[in-house]
């Protein structure tokens, strides 16, 4: 596909372009707006504690999605908060993909015990509930950023080694595998050089839609307070703070709440966006 | 979609022997098709004005490459088309004195299967793999013939004999039946109604030689027996020499040449027949090289001005890079579509 | 061994010779699948020797053994004399002497690769050196098959059919290697492009001097690039021949019956088809005595139970039938009857 159908491709998608624009505009905001912001996450001040929103009453300088119970800036928190779980979600897709990746492509390569000792291991994962394992390592090691991306990490490389696996296998059936073999090639060559792009494209759309799921189960975690440890902002531990006083205080909950249905489905889409602008057999 | 285009046609003159032919009574009769493939990126006009006819009676064979139109034109006549994609642009298909396009639903579907019935290349997945085939064959004659379900499982066994298969194998699965066998599962469901028109689309390209003659042998004992005309789509000349009475060869969605196919194999006449007939490594006689034809197939997204075969002749004369041959007659109802007429 | 491909007194030497060969597989819980069982091949420089038979024959295992992409079960296959499993230790030397060209142009080509991506391959596993020269002998062969430069940068999909196979052909021969295995090459192409191809691996068996073992059902178009034919049933070669011998003089039950079965264009001379009943039967542990007796047209009583032996009814053309003298005078007769 050269780049011209490529882009072209990816304007008509509808899924790609509400993605995308979501994921920019969300993107920005987290990363660009606190520079205007004059409040810290972490900084409380009781004279501000529990104020209503005030929008952009008094322009950037107010609370403008009020503060909480502590007297903290909830828009500069969740700003702060939407850095981390994207940071967080981004180094555990990263590290996902590897696995997966790696994993299953000696497992659909070489077959055998080799597969199925990965396959099996693979089902060992799937049966257990993600949350549930979670919380049983979190409980074990203590809560922590990197105890965090390593249990988000375990639970879901599984999904796209079987997927890579699976694709791997039908690939080395074609005859261009034989022909590198005939060439002379090594197990190494023909595995990366031969059957790893055409995996890409398998390995690029399942990424991307994961990233969603990530930041979901950061928040859930979180919100178990067993994610990122308090008083680090992050949406999961907002949402767990402002649950008490959903009654009273409901931006507390909606302002999170929002902005995490906002980015899952902004990753949710582009995922699906994506899956349309490279699944060539699949009409946009 | 209607004579108009034909009334046309007729106007421009030269091509009266043509026009009287496509007028003539007939089984089916295919004018001016034009059918259009639209994808995202682009438009290919898959038939560029197809004229057919075919007597009663009669077997016709179309014979043509990869992409030139053949099965298109089988799926029009059966109005079977995809919608989404597939875009009749012009023509008028007339089954035994109706307009195709002009059916009813009802009467569309009692054409299918009814009176044109259509073989398939690959018999694995022409047949439902959770039936029996003796389910799947009195499936068609309850739907055509309103037969019950004993008399159609009844007369399914007896089809299936006629086509060389042992009654008692109708309680029996697709899987269970080799390809050959499966092939011959569906002529007998193809011939259970009794059909005026059968279409073949390459039925023996998936088959060995030795199982493709047996096909062969059947298909033109059960002709004899049925006297149904026959639409046979193959690349392979061989096939159509002995089983066809009349050929007509496609090149870029159109009929090049049309005639008895002892004229046309003896003394092909369009330089891309006799491209074909010369590419063919020869059986018998001295070893002679190939004859390959120059170039490549024309691309329907983007073909040629006036005769698509020109970029490929060795004989291109100024008139075929931008006007459309007609069908000129060369006697005994041959036809071809070119300036020289076959001649050099 | 020497006379078993037919050649006689002529004392020249092999290039690649299959002796006894056996492949068998085991299927789970169904018994051991004899795909090819003591075939014996001889291939001599600069000659084509055509494969042919049915699907399921073991033409295409017996391609793959000599390839080594299946480990063979018994036999030998040497390679200038020297057993390729045994004494060629060198895999990339071997590499550079023995390649092979697939039937379907379209997964036999990376999709994600160009073409001067696919033809660099070769010289990349052998560390020929670096870019610019590697992209030199590209273009090398590339006027070698007459490729042109400028679709060097398109990827497989970009191309038709026969460029495609064209690249396969280019890739077979980037190591320079001088025995080639043809699976099937023009089996998915067009007529006009199937031509072609073959004029073009004619074209540069001349001029290079390579030797050929040529898969294929179509025996036209084995007819048109062999100087000899064998023909398989179910794992066995039942006739080896001159090519010309074959076509004039076949023998055995089979092949008359295989050369009667394709549909002829033009008919000059009128020829009674045999056509055989029933289908293939399955490699599965065979029954011993001859193969082809369920189907034959002319079994006897003993063609069920006893082996049959490959003899040779002429110099170079040898028969796996103990009747095949009398099967050619029945066909031969029924021939004549049909002409007058």
């Amino acid at each position: 596909m050269d780049t011209k159908t490529t882009i072209s491709r990816m304007l008509h998608s509808y899924f790609f372009v509400i993605g995308l624009i979501c994921l920019i505009f969300i993107i920005i905001s987290c990363y660009i707006l606190p520079y205007w912001i004059p409040w810290e996450p972490l900084e409380n001040s009781l004279l501000d504690k529990s104020l209503p929103p005030e929008f952009f009453r008094n322009g950037l300088s107010g609370h403008i999605l009020g503060t909480d119970t502590l007297g903290r800036d909830v828009l500069i928190r969740l700003l702060i908060g939407g850095q981390y779980s994207f940071r967080l979600a981004f180094i555990s897709v990263v590290l996902q993909a590897i696995l997966g990746t790696v994993l299953g492509m000696l497992s659909g390569y070489f077959g055998g015990q080799v597969d199925s000792i990965i396959m099996r291991a693979c089902d060992a994962i799937m049966a257990m509930p993600s949350l549930v394992l979670a919380i049983a390592i979190m409980a074990i090691f203590g809560p922590s950023t990197q105890n965090l991306i390593f249990v988000l990490t375990v639970s879901g490389w599984v999904q796209l080694c079987k997927i890579i696996r699976n694709n791997v296998r039908v690939v080395k059936q074609q005859e261009f595998v034989l022909a590198s073999g005939i060439l002379g090639a090594s197990g190494f060559h023909i595995m990366f050089k031969q059957i790893f792009p055409n995996v890409t494209t398998n390995i690029i759309i399942i990424t991307s839609q994961r990233m969603g799921f990530v930041i979901l189960m950061e928040a859930s975690l979180s919100f178990l307070n067993l994610g990122i440890p308090v008083p680090a902002p992050s949406w999961g531990n907002m949402i767990a703070a402002g649950r008490q006083y959903l009654v009273t205080q409901p931006w507390l909950i909606m302002a999170p709440g929002i902005a995490l249905m906002l980015a899952v489905l902004a990753f949710n889409f582009l995922g699906d966006g994506i899956r349309d602008v490279l699944d060539t057999k699949r009409k946009v | 979609m209607s004579m108009a285009a034909a009334t046309d046609a007729t106007e421009r003159s030269e091509q009266s022997e043509w026009e009287t032919l496509l007028r003539e009574e007939a089984l089916l009769r295919v004018i001016g098709l034009r059918v259009e493939y639209r994808t995202e990126r682009a438009v290919s006009k898959a038939l560029n004005g197809v004229d057919l006819v075919i007597h009663k009676g009669e077997s016709l064979g179309l014979v043509g490459e990869t992409g030139a139109g053949k099965t298109t034109t089988a799926l029009s006549i059966l109005n079977l088309l995809a919608q989404d994609i597939a875009f009749l642009k012009e023509g008028y298909i007339e089954f035994d004195g109706k307009d195709v396009y002009k059916m009813s639903i009802s009467e569309l579907r009692a054409m299918r299967g009814g009176k044109i019935s259509m073989i398939f290349q690959n018999p694995l997945t022409a047949l439902n793999p959770v039936f029996t085939v003796g389910e799947q064959i009195a499936l068609v004659l309850r739907i055509h013939k309103g037969m019950r379900n004993n008399e159609a499982m009844k007369r399914a066994g007896e089809l299936l004999e006629m086509v060389g298969i042992p009654a008692y194998r109708i309680k029996e699965y697709p899987f269970q039946f080799s390809g050959g066998m499966r092939q011959r599962v569906g002529i007998a469901a193809g011939l259970a109604c009794n059909p005026q028109l059968l279409i073949a689309d390459e039925p023996t390209t998936a088959l060995d030689v030795t199982i493709q003659a047996q096909i062969l042998e059947l298909m033109r004992e059960l002709q004899k027996e049925y006297a149904a005309s026959l639409l046979m789509i193959t690349h392979n000349l061989g096939i159509i020499s002995e089983l066809c009475q009349r050929v007509a060869v496609m090149y870029a969605g159109r009929i090049i040449e049309y005639g008895l196919a002892e004229d046309v194999f003896a003394s092909p006449k369009h330089p891309y027949t006799v491209g074909l007939l010369g590419a063919l490594p020869a059986l018998e006689g001295p070893w002679q090289p190939l004859a390959a034809i120059p170039g490549v197939i024309a691309d329907a997204q983007n073909l040629p001005d006036g005769c698509a075969f020109h970029p490929r002749c060795d004989n291109c004369k100024p008139e075929c890079r931008t006007e459309q041959p007609l069908m000129a007659h060369l006697g005994n109802r041959h036809f071809v579509a070119c300036f020289q007429n076959g001649e050099d | 061994m020497a006379e078993i491909n037919g050649i006689h007194a002529e004392e020249r030497e092999p290039l690649v010779q299959a002796k006894n060969l056996k492949k068998y597989f085991t299927v789970p819980r169904k018994g051991l699948l004899h795909a090819v069982d003591d075939v014996s091949l001889t291939i001599y420089p600069g000659e084509t020797l055509g494969l042919v038979g049915e699907s399921g024959c073991g033409k295409t295992t017996v391609g793959n053994v000599i390839m080594k992409i299946h480990p063979k079960t018994e036999g030998s296959i040497d390679y200038r004399g020297k057993d390729i499993f045994t004494e060629w230790t060198d895999k990339l030397e071997l590499c550079k002497k023995m390649q092979m060209i697939f039937q379907d142009p379209y997964s036999s080509l990376n999709p994600k690769s160009t073409v001067l991506g696919i033809l660099s391959e070769a010289f990349v596993i052998h560390k020929f050196g670096r870019k610019r020269e590697i992209t030199e002998k590209v273009k090398e062969i590339c006027d070698l098959v007459s490729f042109p430069h400028n679709l060097l940068n398109r990827y497989p999909h970009e191309l038709d059919g026969g460029m495609r196979q064209v690249v396969g052909i280019a890739r077979a021969l980037s190591l320079e290697a001088d025995f080639i295995v043809c699976d099937e090459p023009v089996s998915s192409l067009d007529v006009s492009v199937q031509a072609r191809i073959i004029n073009l691996m004619m074209e540069l068996q001349n001029k290079l001097g390579l030797s050929y073992l040529f898969i294929s059902h179509d025996l036209s178009v084995v007819r048109h690039i062999s100087k000899r034919i064998a023909i398989m049933y179910l794992g066995q070669i039942v006739e080896t021949a001159d090519t010309a011998d074959i076509f004039a003089n076949a023998m055995h039950p089979y092949s008359i019956a295989l050369l009667s079965a394709i549909p002829r264009v033009k008919t000059a001379s009128k020829i009674s088809r045999i056509v055989l009943k029933g289908d293939v039967p399955s490699p599965l542990n065979p029954k011993p005595g001859c193969r082809f007796a369920p189907r034959c047209w002319m079994a006897k009583k003993d063609c069920m139970d006893t082996n049959q032996e490959l003899t040779e009814v002429e110099p170079g053309h040898l028969v796996f039938c103990k009747y095949a003298a009398e099967s050619q005078r029945i066909a031969k007769e029924e021939q004549t009857a049909r002409t007058q």
